[in-house]
């Protein structure tokens, strides 16, 4: 048994003392910046990245993919308690996460994610230990017209993640669509939509967009009317989730991991998707979708295990062809390069074990974060009875200083307070912030490879319908699209209108 | 006009959104347009912003048909004190160092709550800077200044 | 906002003023050193500056923190060190780019002939001529031979423009005087990986991207383009030996400050230089990315200042001739 030979030297290199440690530490340090509110994963490991060089490659690998989905974790538990998402994938998580908290279902639905988490980081680890190379051979069947077709139904699919009028997400998609776009054309190089600041050539933060548009459009919110209304939440009924909780969140638990683990796998916007569809996959197959919006539990355990597991399978490309599959691998390609390993085809088999070490690490993590965050729970939710005036001047300055982290760009910090503003319109105008947010991630992405096909098919747009793979996505498009329109569910979300209404 | 229903929200948003795709589609026609072959820059922004257009038109016809309640009072002091605190940290991060920066940042974001009395809030920003640095400057080691070159370091 | 703008900026020269006298590099260095690396974090450029500035910290007794400023192609990291103040706590770790952006760039915000000090050339990356696996020639000029007569098929990806592959890709179809389809990427990552799936045809990037996947046979390297072969992949010939000597380049990295630098603290900073590029530490590690360390010759003010001019002059009309600029 090959496999259990290299698990097994996986596990003997990641439980050593010292490994051991610096995963532990790895994780409390991510979960400890990213809660800190405004600052995500990629914000924490742009902070954290230089420590590790000091250390062994392993050891700082280890500690750094801690950190990685340490980091998410905190994100999570700040997008549930105080609609701060740091990470595009989050974002799906303060829909209802932050809807269950403001009921008071706070400590329900950061147990939810945890133990979501969790699962799909267990199933996923063993994924990644068996199939790593066959997986990897997917992922290079997807060229341009694949992923455009891939972003279509992504798009399609953000449709669901609305719960009121549907011309008001569609038009949020294309308003994401355009902002996503702000920044220099990679096929000319022309610079759009930057006003003429050079500071936007790269586009704009992700983190200070999110940021803006639901977090401090929240807080505004919550400082309407101060006088008159009380902006404390309602009181924390319970702590841990019900049984009926339990068993509400099985079956998004499952599909979730399922979905995030075959969209992990994807370079290039996999994983940022597998959330959204997650959320939309939940929706469909409810049997009470109007829950959706207003604190779903199978709108926090899907979506959240559709995270972690694409997060894990994440590192299938990065560790078997050295390829990063977001900006997060992309780190620690740097972290690899600098240690002396240069990631590609061959690490397996020259470097077992740090290749096991680093796989089996990841489910040890996993299981330190469940084991750290399920008794933290109560102290996170202790800060939500923090009076509210206190609690934001801190998320000021947290949201700032990890929006200036980043890069060292003090335009982001610009785009902070505009989109903050926008995002409060936007609040007052009865128009949701998430599709908005999917729109931003996915247009330069949609774009590009919308062009990229077109110049690699010379020209020929049939080229989108007769590459398999391609015309199977946009024939799940199709399919989600005709679901949505049909009568029968359209009589549903107007039955949703009319309670909103 | 009285006769007919409106819904105000519907009707700003429908207006703002048609004149955000205008600005978009406005720009996208100075960039080059190309083929759909040969696709410039501005051709998918310009089917975007059309697109943009096109809904908030639509929202704006149906803001006379429904009415969705009425927009509800504006966090203008609010959006006054905690719009400008990121502002701020960014004009100041680098002259005046992250100390000094952080602690003004987090003293203009205190104001923005009519309960915040001004000794909590000093109190509340000088806890948050010493925190703030021991994390991220110390503990960290994020390349700040903890002065900037305006205070003479 | 513009006039809050003046207001600081002008409350800041005051300020500077009165103190920059006591700021002057006595005892160069006081106090801790920053290093700006015009790109993101992990990237080649930032492995080479963190592992020159450690090297370098031991030697002056300070820190050297980096710090990185990306975007915009390293212009924006490198108007920063151009408007720094020239007392040589501020350095610039820049590659390439600091030439090829003068032509990419029609506007920048500094003049990159005045606006800087060099310290020296720090190491020259070798670029490597990539196909898809199963591209049917077996050396370069079966290479050249198939793209020239299927010209208007044959696609070559890059990094997204002013990256390595994309100065490297403009100077292989000006070498073979035949013009390609270019497909753009953002990042080397996605690019690689269309390469890997065989959706493009030819890729040339640096070997710090490329040495694992040649040595792994998932693709295939017609050429470096070094001046002579490299010792980890021995097999690959040279651009000269397989017969495009055109084609000889390298992604050079230098160390620069602002103009008005103390000649104190560039002397001091090229000392460190020249010594961590000694360092068997370093040297080591940039082995196995396939690169060398410049030697003492090199590690110098006046090669780097000729490097840069050369290599402006070099590229100028390449990128003119590509008729793609980068704003």
């Amino acid at each position: 048994m090959d496999l259990f030979n290299n698990l097994a030297l996986g596990f003997a290199t990641a439980t050593s003392l010292e490994n051991l440690f610096f995963c532990l530490i790895g994780v409390l340090l991510g979960t400890l910046i990213g809660v800190l509110p405004g600052i995500g994963a990629t914000a924490t490991i742009a902070m954290l990245l230089p420590i590790t060089f000091q250390l062994e490659p392993v050891s700082s690998l280890i500690m750094l993919a801690g950190i990685y989905y340490g980091a998410q974790y905190g994100g999570s538990t700040t997008a549930i308690l105080i609609n701060m998402p740091g990470e595009s994938s989050s974002a799906v998580t303060a829909i209802d996460g932050y809807q269950m908290a403001r009921k008071g279902r706070a400590g329900a639905a950061l147990a939810i994610a945890a133990i979501g988490s969790f699962f799909a980081g267990t199933v996923s680890t063993f994924l990644v230990a068996i199939f790593a190379p066959p997986l990897t051979q997917i992922a290079l069947q997807f060229g341009a017209a694949e992923y455009f077709s891939l972003m279509v139904v992504g798009l399609v699919s953000s449709i669901a993640l609305a719960h009121g009028s549907i011309v008001k997400a569609l038009a949020m998609v294309a308003l994401g669509l355009l902002l996503g776009l702000v920044g220099t054309d990679i096929y000319t190089g022309t610079p759009r939509f930057t006003l003429g600041i050079r500071e936007y050539a790269d586009g704009l933060n992700f983190v200070a967009v999110a940021v803006g548009v639901f977090g401090i459009a929240e807080i505004l919110r919550n400082l309407e009317n101060e006088k008159t209304r009380s902006v404390l939440m309602a009181k924390v009924s319970e702590l841990m989730p019900s049984r009926e909780d339990f068993k509400a969140m099985v079956g998004p638990v499952l599909r979730g991991t399922a979905i995030g683990s075959i969209l992990g796998i994807l370079p290039g916007g996999g994983a940022i998707l597998a959330a959204f569809a997650s959320y939309t996959v939940e929706k469909k197959v409810s049997k009470h979708p109007e829950e959706f919006g207003h604190g779903a539990v199978a709108g926090v355990a899907g979506p959240e295990s559709a995270n972690n597991a694409g997060a894990q399978t994440s590192f299938i490309p990065l560790l078997t062809l050295g390829i990063p599959a977001n900006p997060v691998m992309a780190l620690m390609i740097g972290a690899m390069i600098i240690q002396g390993i240069v990631p590609g085809p061959n690490v397996a088999t020259e470097q077992p074990a740090l290749f096991w070490g680093i796989i089996a690490s990841m489910w040890i993590g996993n299981l330190m974060l469940v084991i750290l965050n399920l008794p933290l729970i109560g102290l996170w939710v202790k800060l939500l009875t923090i009076p509210y005036y206190v609690l934001f001047p801190i998320i000021m300055a947290f949201c700032s200083i990890g929006v200036y982290s980043v890069n060292s760009n003090v335009y982001d910090l610009y785009a902070v307070a505009f989109f903050g503003l926008i995002g409060y319109a936007l609040l007052k105008l009865r128009c949701e912030p998430a599709p908005l947010l999917l729109g931003f991630v996915l247009g330069p992405l949609l774009e590009e490879n919308l062009r990229r096909a077109m110049i690699l098919s010379r020209g020929d747009p049939a080229t989108f319908v007769t590459r398999p793979i391609s015309a199977a996505l946009l024939f799940l498009a199709a399919l989600v699209l005709v679901i949505v329109f049909l009568p029968s569910v359209k009589k549903k979300r107007e039955v949703v209108f009319q309670e909103e209404d | 006009m009285n006769s007919l229903k409106f819904d105000t929200a519907n009707l700003i948003c429908g207006l703002l959104l048609i004149a955000t795709g205008l600005f978009f589609a406005y720009q996208s026609f100075e960039l080059e347009l190309g083929t759909a072959f040969r696709m410039g820059p501005g051709y998918f922004p310009f089917i975007l912003a059309c697109a943009l257009i096109l809904f908030g038109a639509i929202i704006l016809i149906q803001s006379m048909r429904v009415d969705g309640g009425p927009i509800g009072a504006l966090a203008l002091r609010g959006m006054v004190f905690i719009l400008p605190a990121p502002i701020f940290f960014g004009l100041t991060v680098r002259g005046l160092g992250f100390v000094p920066s952080i602690f003004v940042t987090a003293l203009i974001a205190s104001f923005a709550s009519g309960r915040m009395k001004p000794l909590t809030a000093l109190v509340l920003s000088a806890a948050l800077t010493v925190f703030s640095v021991a994390v991220f400057s110390y503990g960290l080691g994020l390349p700040f200044r903890r002065f900037g070159p305006w205070l003479g370091y | 906002m513009k006039i809050l703008n003046a207001l600081i900026g002008a409350t800041a020269l005051a300020a500077l003023s009165l103190f920059s006298a006591s700021a002057n590099a006595q005892g160069y260095p006081e106090r801790q050193i920053t290093m700006i690396v015009p790109f993101s974090a992990g990237g080649p450029t930032d492995t080479v500056a963190r592992l020159v500035a450690e090297s370098m910290s031991k030697d002056l007794g300070k820190q050297i923190v980096v710090e990185n400023v990306g975007g915009a192609g390293g212009t924006l990291g490198a108007a920063r060190v151009a408007n720094a103040e020239a007392d040589g706590y501020t350095v610039l770790l820049h590659h390439i780019g600091m030439a090829t952006s003068a032509s990419l760039y029609r506007k920048l915000p500094y003049d990159t002939l005045n606006a800087f000090d060099y310290v020296g050339l720090v190491t020259d990356v070798p670029m490597t001529l990539l196909a898809r696996k199963d591209m049917p020639a077996t050396d370069l000029k079966g290479l050249i031979e198939y793209a020239k007569a299927n010209s208007d098929k044959v696609t070559v990806a890059n990094a997204g423009i002013g990256a390595a592959s994309h100065l490297c890709g403009m100077l292989f179809m000006s070498s073979i005087k035949t013009s390609l389809v270019t497909v753009p990427y953002k990042g080397t990552g996605p690019a690689m990986t269309d390469l890997l799936g065989g959706q493009v045809d030819i890729m040339c990037d640096q070997t710090t991207n490329t040495t694992k996947q040649i040595q792994g046979g998932t693709v295939k390297a017609y050429a470096v383009t070094s001046p002579a072969r490299l010792g980890v992949l021995k097999d690959i010939p040279t651009v000269k030996e397989a017969g495009l000597p055109d084609m000889q380049v390298g992604i050079w990295h230098g160390l620069y400050t602002p103009k008005g630098t103390p000649k104190d603290a560039i002397d001091k900073l090229n000392k460190a230089l020249k010594s961590a590029l000694k360092n068997p530490n370093v040297t080591a590690r940039f082995a196995e990315l396939g690169t060398e360390p410049s030697s003492d010759s090199d590690a110098t003010p006046a090669a780097l200042k000729a490097k840069l001019e050369g290599e402006i002059a070099r590229w100028k009309p390449v990128i003119n001739a590509a008729g793609q600029y980068a704003d």
